[in-house]
C-alpha cells in the first residue's frame, strides 16, 4: 500500500484544506465517471479516494500519523458500479442525450444515416404499447360490457367493451402501456378483442342474421314463435304460407350503429319435418294430389 | 429490479428532502407509474455520482447541472460511436 501522502502528493505537514484541495484536483482528473473511456481510471481513483478517506478525516489521520493504523485500513471495499457502467450500456435509459451529435444527423451521408438509426427512439422515448387479447361472448359484443384483465405484473386493467364491437377490433387505453423514458410519457394498452362465435348468430355489418327452424304447420298456417336475439328472446309472427328461406326482419334488433340507432335482425326460416316418421303425415301427403305434381327443382 | 421510493432512499442513503430536490432539478428522472415512482440501478449510481461531485469534488449546483448535461451527452456520443462501430462491422465497410 502506498503512502497516502504520496498518493495525494502533499507533504505530511499539509493542512486539512491543502489535503482537500489536493484530493479535489485529483478526483476531477481521475473520477471514473469523468473518464468514461479510461479503464485504468477506476484503479487510480480508488487509490486516491482511499488516501483521502484516511487523511481527510482528522481522527483517522492522527491515528495513521501515530502509527496506530496503516494505509491498508484505507482500502475501500471494491465498489460495484459507477454511473458510466449504466449510462454506457446499450440498454435504454432515461438520461440518454443525443444533443452532442444531433447536428451530425442532419446530413445525408452514410454516417448520418447510421447515427440516425442508432439514435432513433432513444432519449425521451415514449413507452412501449402493450398488447393484450380478450375474448368475449357474442351477446356482450352487441350490448357492450366491462371486463377486467390481469396484467403480467399483477396489476389489473378495466376494459370497457363498446356496444356493437366487431371481432378483431382493438381497444386503445391511452397511457396504460409501459412507462416512457424522460418526458416521453407512457405508451398505450392495445386490447384486441375476439368475439367468440355463437352458433346461432351471424353478424353482417350492423345486421344480425339467424336461421330459425319452424315446423311444417307453423310455416303453412302461420303462428307466433320465440326468436333469440342478442339482447334476449322476443316473440315474432310467422306469416301464413312461409317457406324455407323466407326471411323476416326484426327491426332494431341488430347491432348498434356508429352514428346512432340499431341494425336489424334477419330471421331466415327453415322448415323442419318431425324427426320420426309420422303415419298421420304420411297418410295426408299420400292423399295430397297437388303436392305430388309440385316439382321444386323445376322453374315456376 | 425496479425500486420504490422507500427502497431507493435506503439503497442510496439519500434524505427525503434531498431526493425531492434532485427530482425537481431533473438530476434524477425516475419512472412515474400509477403506483408511484420507480427507480432503477442507474438512478442509484447517478445519485452516488451526484453526491461525489457535490461533497468530493466540491461542485456547486450550477456545476453539477452542467457536468450531468455534458456527461450524458458524452455517453450519448459513446453509444453512437459504439453503434457506428457495430453497424460498420456488420456492413463490413
Amino acid at each position: 500500500m502506498k503512502n497516502p501522502y504520496e498518493v495525494l502528493g502533499v507533504p505530511s505537514t499539509a493542512t486539512a484544506a491543502e489535503i482537500q484541495s489536493a484530493y479535489r484536483k485529483l478526483a476531477k482528473k481521475l473520477h471514473p465517471d469523468l473518464n468514461p473511456g479510461d479503464k485504468a481510471a477506476e484503479e487510480k481513483f480508488k487509490e486516491v479516494a482511499g488516501a483521502y478517506d484516511l487523511l481527510g478525516d482528522a481522527d483517522k489521520r492522527k491515528r495513521f500519523d501515530a502509527g496506530e493504523i496503516d494505509a491498508s485500513g484505507a482500502e475501500r471495499p471494491p465498489r460495484q458500479n459507477y454511473y458510466r457502467d449504466y449510462a454506457g450500456a446499450q440498454a435504454e435509459h432515461p438520461y440518454a442525450d443525443a444533443s452532442g451529435y444531433a447536428d451530425f444527423m442532419d446530413s445525408d451521408d452514410i454516417f448520418a444515416d447510421l447515427l440516425r438509426r442508432s439514435q432513433r427512439g432513444r432519449a425521451n422515448r415514449r413507452g412501449e404499447d402493450m398488447h393484450y387479447r380478450l375474448e368475449i361472448g357474442f351477446a356482450d359484443s352487441i350490448a357492450g360490457a366491462t371486463r377486467r384483465i390481469t396484467l403480467p405484473d399483477g396489476g389489473t386493467l378495466d376494459v370497457k367493451i363498446p356496444p356493437g364491437l366487431v371481432s378483431g377490433q382493438t381497444i386503445r387505453l391511452k397511457g396504460k402501456g409501459a412507462p416512457g423514458f424522460g418526458t416521453g410519457g407512457p405508451g398505450d394498452a392495445l386490447i384486441e378483442v375476439e368475439v367468440l362465435p355463437d352458433p346461432r348468430f351471424a353478424r353482417d355489418g350492423d345486421d344480425i342474421t339467424i336461421e330459425l327452424p319452424v315446423s311444417l304447420s307453423e310455416a303453412v298456417l302461420g303462428g307466433r314463435v320465440r326468436v333469440p336475439t342478442a339482447t334476449g328472446a322476443v316473440t315474432m309472427a310467422v306469416p301464413k304460407g312461409s317457406n324455407t328461406g323466407t326471411t323476416l326482419r326484426l327491426k332494431g334488433k341488430g347491432a348498434p350503429k356508429r352514428g346512432g340507432g340499431f341494425g336489424d335482425q334477419f330471421v331466415k326460416l327453415k322448415v323442419v319435418l318431425p324427426n320420426k316418421p309420422d303415419p298421420e303425415l304420411e297418410a295426408f301427403v299420400a292423399g295430397w294430389e297437388k303436392g305430388k305434381s309440385f316439382n321444386p327443382r323445376e322453374e315456376g | 429490479m425496479a425500486m420504490t421510493r422507500e427502497e431507493f432512499l435506503k439503497s442510496s442513503g439519500l434524505k427525503v428532502q434531498v431526493l425531492e430536490l434532485w427530482i425537481e432539478q431533473e438530476w434524477l428522472v425516475p419512472e412515474r407509474t400509477p403506483s408511484g415512482l420507480r427507480f432503477r440501478e442507474i438512478d442509484v449510481a447517478r445519485a452516488r455520482l451526484i453526491g461525489e461531485l457535490q461533497s468530493g469534488i466540491g461542485a456547486n449546483e450550477a456545476g453539477i447541472d452542467v457536468i450531468l448535461h455534458l456527461m450524458d451527452q458524452l455517453h450519448g456520443m459513446r453509444r453512437a460511436l459504439a453503434e457506428l462501430r457495430r453497424e460498420m462491422g456488420k456492413a463490413d465497410v
